[in-house]
């Protein structure tokens, strides 16, 4: 056990009223000077490749979804955020996702299956707000997940180059 | 016992047994099988595609390869597969010749084979992925551009074959010349060229065909039915036995989230399958996933249809049904393990009742490979135990001297209803009739329904127990998804009854 022992109060901070007074002066000081806090959420902090949002999957420049359904994310997810169902398609890859899932109040944005994806079909956005008044409102399907590869552009870019270094 | 199983257990009568030295441990090694067998004796792991443990022999893969030391001769690396055993082997896996001698197979194996993992049904349990992994080099050297072969092949509407993907262990060849006995599969072209083939394209046929996905160890044949419907590793396995004939294959029952039975396939025993299933067990996944599930208690209603009640008061009222009138009539059916059987005549003794169990009628998938043609997987096990076997057509007519009919099992409406018989609306008006089953009958076009009490009952796969086949041998079932909420075992409900009846005794 620590006994720690309270320091003696001086005769002028007992009387209060000084003790007051130079704290409301720090208060008007700060009045003056200039503003370092952030007006969050009308003022966002800027957003950078190295930003690792939410995970959002890649819509190739002909429209298909770039995800073959694998499972591999689904396997590296430690949250078990990822629900995918696979399905036939005409197209030359063969297998496309049928429901594809992320329970975003899961997902712990670890970025896991980013680095799991054989196929660079899903990527960390820099999206990173998150609201809903429901549970299963935060249950993104595929419509909800796809961004066209344009606007994820810049961190498939930092990713490649990042891999190369491996 | 089929002829299969005489062929994959049919052990001389004398063994003839060498020593040998694997990897370093004495190890006594038949002389009867080739040398990858003593290693697995030995529990040292020899990769291996075209060699199966139940097909002859070929060696035309070379994964198998290790180094074998004899007597004065130098140590040479041979396969394992095709080597005969020899007294004072000494055989070593994991030299570097030999390391080296399967990196460079592998090496020639995975020139032509595409990256289709990430879309293949095999990964995951494929086993070029894992000796690739094991032992195979991270970058191919290859510069040459890969075949281009069919990627979806159709061979008939239980196989669908990538030729890209095969590696020409021919497994599948030798699988269909000596199990179902029906050679339909053969290697075309020679050299780069040779595919994988059926004559003339001609779709396969047989009832064996499934088990082409399972012999082949890459993703080159694969199920239709089973196609992109789920990953391997996210499928939960239990050991289990086919219910579909009385032979009860050794299965596994794959589960895919705690929910649908995705795949059956077989498992090895010796005594019975062999390492096959036929297709009828193995596509057998519609009796797992009924549509109406019959759940809790439902009793008919005034307006012709439902009311649902719970487990216990279901139980409550049957016991009443049971207890009032003159001898019951107890109708099994054949899918009742031994211990729910046993349960069910002591239950039918208190109530002094005549209890027999439905003989389904043999149909004609008969063959001298696996299936016995009689669909009820627990025949002889209910016949030891002494129930009475009777036809639909029998119970049906022995029911109308009965004023209490008590049908319990897994498909038994279902089996009263077969051939000839008219299920329910065949037994007398005036009786009382109690269901436990997975599901309701069809409901009667008019009239009301002949059902006076239903009581859901869990499937073959939520339950554990076990039947006994056509040979006399035991075949365990074990639970490989929940019982869907408010489903009693049936080892419960009938023990729940028993006491029941037990009280009303009593209190009179
Ligand atoms: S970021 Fe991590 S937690 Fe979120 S879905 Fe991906 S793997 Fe799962
Ligand atoms: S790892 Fe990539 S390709 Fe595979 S399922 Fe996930 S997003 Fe799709
Ligand atoms: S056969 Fe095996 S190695 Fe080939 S694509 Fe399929 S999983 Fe991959
Ligand atoms: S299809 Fe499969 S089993 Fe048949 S030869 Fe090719 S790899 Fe072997
Ligand atoms: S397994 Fe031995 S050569 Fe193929």
């Amino acid at each position: 056990m620590v006994v720690v022992k309270r320091r003696e109060l001086t005769f002028w901070e007992r009387i209060y009223l000084p003790e007051i007074f130079r704290g409301l002066a720090i208060t008007f000081k700060k009045m003056f000077e200039p503003r370092v806090t952030r007006q969050y959420p009308e003022e966002t902090l800027p957003t950078t490749e190295v930003t690792r949002g939410q995970p959002r999957l890649v819509v190739k420049d002909d429209g298909n979804i770039a995800c073959v359904s694998c499972g591999l994310c689904e396997a590296a997810c430690p949250a078990y955020a990822i629900t995918i169902d696979g399905q036939e398609t005409e197209r030359f890859i063969e297998r496309e996702p049928e429901r594809f899932e992320i329970n975003m109040l899961r997902c712990i944005l670890c970025g896991f299956c980013e680095e799991a994806c054989p196929k660079e079909a899903i990527f960390m956005s820099d999206e990173l707000e998150l609201a809903d008044t429901t549970r299963q409102g935060l249950v993104y399907d595929m419509k909800r997940l796809e961004r066209p590869a344009s606007t994820l552009k810049p961190r498939i870019d930092y990713v490649r180059r990042i891999n190369e270094r491996w | 016992m089929s002829d299969l199983t005489k062929q994959t257990s049919g052990e001389p009568s004398t063994i003839e047994r060498v020593e040998i030295t694997v990897n370093g441990q004495t190890v006594q090694a038949r002389t009867d099988k080739p040398l990858i067998q003593a290693c697995v004796q030995a529990e040292v792991e020899v990769p291996h595609y075209c060699y199966h443990p139940g097909l002859t022999p070929e060696g035309s893969c070379r994964i198998c390869q290790v180094e074998v030391q004899q007597g004065k001769m130098p140590a040479r690396v041979m396969v394992a597969c095709r080597t005969p055993v020899m007294p004072g082997m000494v055989v070593n896996t994991e030299t570097e010749n030999a390391h080296d001698a399967r990196r460079e197979c592998l090496e020639f194996l995975l020139k032509n084979h595409p990256l289709d993992c990430p879309i293949c049904d095999k990964a995951g349990e494929c086993t070029l992925q894992d000796y690739s992994f094991a032992e195979g080099q991270g970058e191919g050297r290859s510069v040459e551009p890969r075949r281009k072969l069919e990627k979806r092949k159709d061979l008939g509407d239980v196989i669908l074959l990538d030729q890209e993907r095969c590696i020409l262990c021919t497994r599948c060849v030798r699988f269909m010349e000596e199990v179902p006995k029906s050679p339909q599969l053969c290697v075309a072209g020679r050299g780069s060229h040779s595919t994988i083939e059926t004559w003339n394209d001609t779709p396969l046929s047989g009832n064996y065909q499934g088990n082409l996905a399972d012999v082949c160890p890459v993703g080159a044949l694969t199920l239709k039915s089973f196609r992109f419907k789920a990953r391997v590793w996210n499928l939960t396995k239990t050991a289990s036995s086919c219910g579909e004939c009385s032979r009860g294959c050794a299965t596994t029952v794959e589960v895919l989230r705690k929910g649908e039975v995705t795949r059956i396939r077989p498992r090895h025993d010796e005594d019975v399958n062999g390492w096959w299933i036929c297709d009828t067990g193995r596509f057998a996944l519609d009796a797992f996933s009924l549509a109406d599930r019959l759940v809790g208690t439902l009793l008919p209603s005034a307006s012709r249809g439902w009311d649902a009640t719970s487990v216990e008061d279901g139980l409550q009222i049957a016991s009443d049904m049971l207890t009032t009138g003159d001898k019951p009539l107890i109708i099994a059916s054949p899918w009742l393990t031994q211990e729910e059987g046993g349960e069910l005549l002591a239950l039918g003794q208190k109530i002094n009742a005549q209890v027999a169990f439905v003989s389904t009628a043999s149909n004609d998938l008969a063959d001298d490979v696996l299936h016995t043609g009689d669909p009820g997987p627990n025949r002889r096990g209910l016949s030891d135990l002494g129930l009475k076997a009777m036809t639909a057509e029998e119970i049906l007519h022995t029911a109308s001297e009965h004023s209490t009919v008590l049908c319990i099992g897994e498909r038994v409406g279902r089996l009263l209803g077969e051939g000839e018989a008219e299920g329910f609306n065949g037994l007398p008006t005036g009786a009382r009739v109690l269901l436990f089953d997975c599901e309701l009958p069809e409901a009667p076009t008019e009239g009301n329904s002949p059902i006076d009490i239903a009581i859901g009952l869990p499937s073959s796969v939520e339950r554990v127990g076990h039947w006994v086949n056509i040979d006399g041998l035991r075949r365990n079932i074990l639970q490989a998804r929940p019982a869907p909420a408010g489903v009693w075992n049936t080892l419960r409900l009938l023990k729940h009854l028993h006491e029941l009846l037990t009280n009303r005794e009593v209190q009179s």
